[in-house]
């Protein structure tokens, strides 16, 4: 069984998803693909066992900040804008912004 | 060969976990997922990493469910059957180098350090310098306040 071969496929895997997924929660699957890659080495091809075990609750760390913020700004996204597509965010950030500047000018012109 | 269909369904699960259209079905392949995993590492001799997986994953995995149930758009489209079924053929035939291709260069030599030593050795110190600075910072808060309020109430 050759785990490193393995890790790669799901490297591959996770990067595909992370690429292609425009769905935010799926983006955060893809992360945690990814950060299950990247940690299974630690333990599996690691010459001292203690060791790779203690990088791997230290790098479970390291995930569980990346998750949190993801998820911080799955709440954000979803509260202010009610969507989790990537895709649509900008568009909407830049209507948002169109529609500002217009209350603007009209709160100027009814002060003039 | 136990490990193989271990890795087998790990690649598989991960598979449907990014493919499948319901935020559901792609949490509970995550699932999946993280179970292989813990799965393979408890038989490769990593007790404690297993358990750290698992514990991590099922906190994940019950984050993502609420959020995919209270944050994400439903949609009314399912996977169908013959995507399921080539997402599996998809992920076994993925999986098959990790199978096949051999091991080359692997250590001979292994020296097995105890996950406590290896721990404090890593991050002791920190982790006691880290908890005094919040010890510090909570006693104060707390002193700030019980003092505000001891005025309030003389006021």
């Amino acid at each position: 069984m050759n785990f490193i071969i393995l890790s790669i496929i799901l490297l591959i895997i996770g990067i595909y998803g992370l690429l292609t997924n425009r769905n935010l929660i799926k983006v955060f699957i893809s992360l945690e693909l990814i950060a299950i890659a990247a940690t299974m080495n630690f333990v599996l091809f690691v010459v001292d066992q203690g060791l790779g075990e203690a990088l791997l609750i230290i790098a479970f760390s390291t995930d569980t900040a990346v998750s949190a913020v993801i998820l911080a700004v799955l709440v954000i996204l979803s509260k202010k804008y009610g969507i989790t597509d990537i895709d649509k965010i900008p568009k909407l950030i830049r209507k948002k912004e169109a529609i500002n500047i217009e209350e603007e000018k009209q709160d100027e012109v009814v002060e003039e | 060969m136990i490990l193989e269909i271990l890795s087998i369904g790990l690649i598989v699960s991960a598979c449907l976990a990014l493919f499948q259209d319901e935020v559901h079905y792609a949490v509970g392949a995550l699932a999946g997922t993280f179970l292989f995993i813990s799965l393979i590492y408890a038989l490769n001799g990593a007790i404690y990493g297993a358990v750290f997986q698992f514990a991590v994953g099922i906190g994940t995995l019950t984050v993502l469910f609420l959020s995919g149930e209270m944050l994400s758009e439903k949609t009314k489209n399912k996977t169908s059957p013959k995507k399921i079924a080539a997402l599996i053929t998809g992920g076994t035939v993925l999986s098959l180098p990790a199978i096949f291709i051999p091991i080359t260069g692997t250590p001979t030599e292994t020296s097995a350090t105890a996950l406590g030593e290896a721990l404090w050795e890593l991050r002791g110190m920190d982790i006691i310098l880290q908890s005094i600075i919040v010890l510090t910072i909570s006693l104060g808060i707390f002193i700030v306040l019980h003092g505000r309020k001891k005025k309030r109430g003389a006021n």
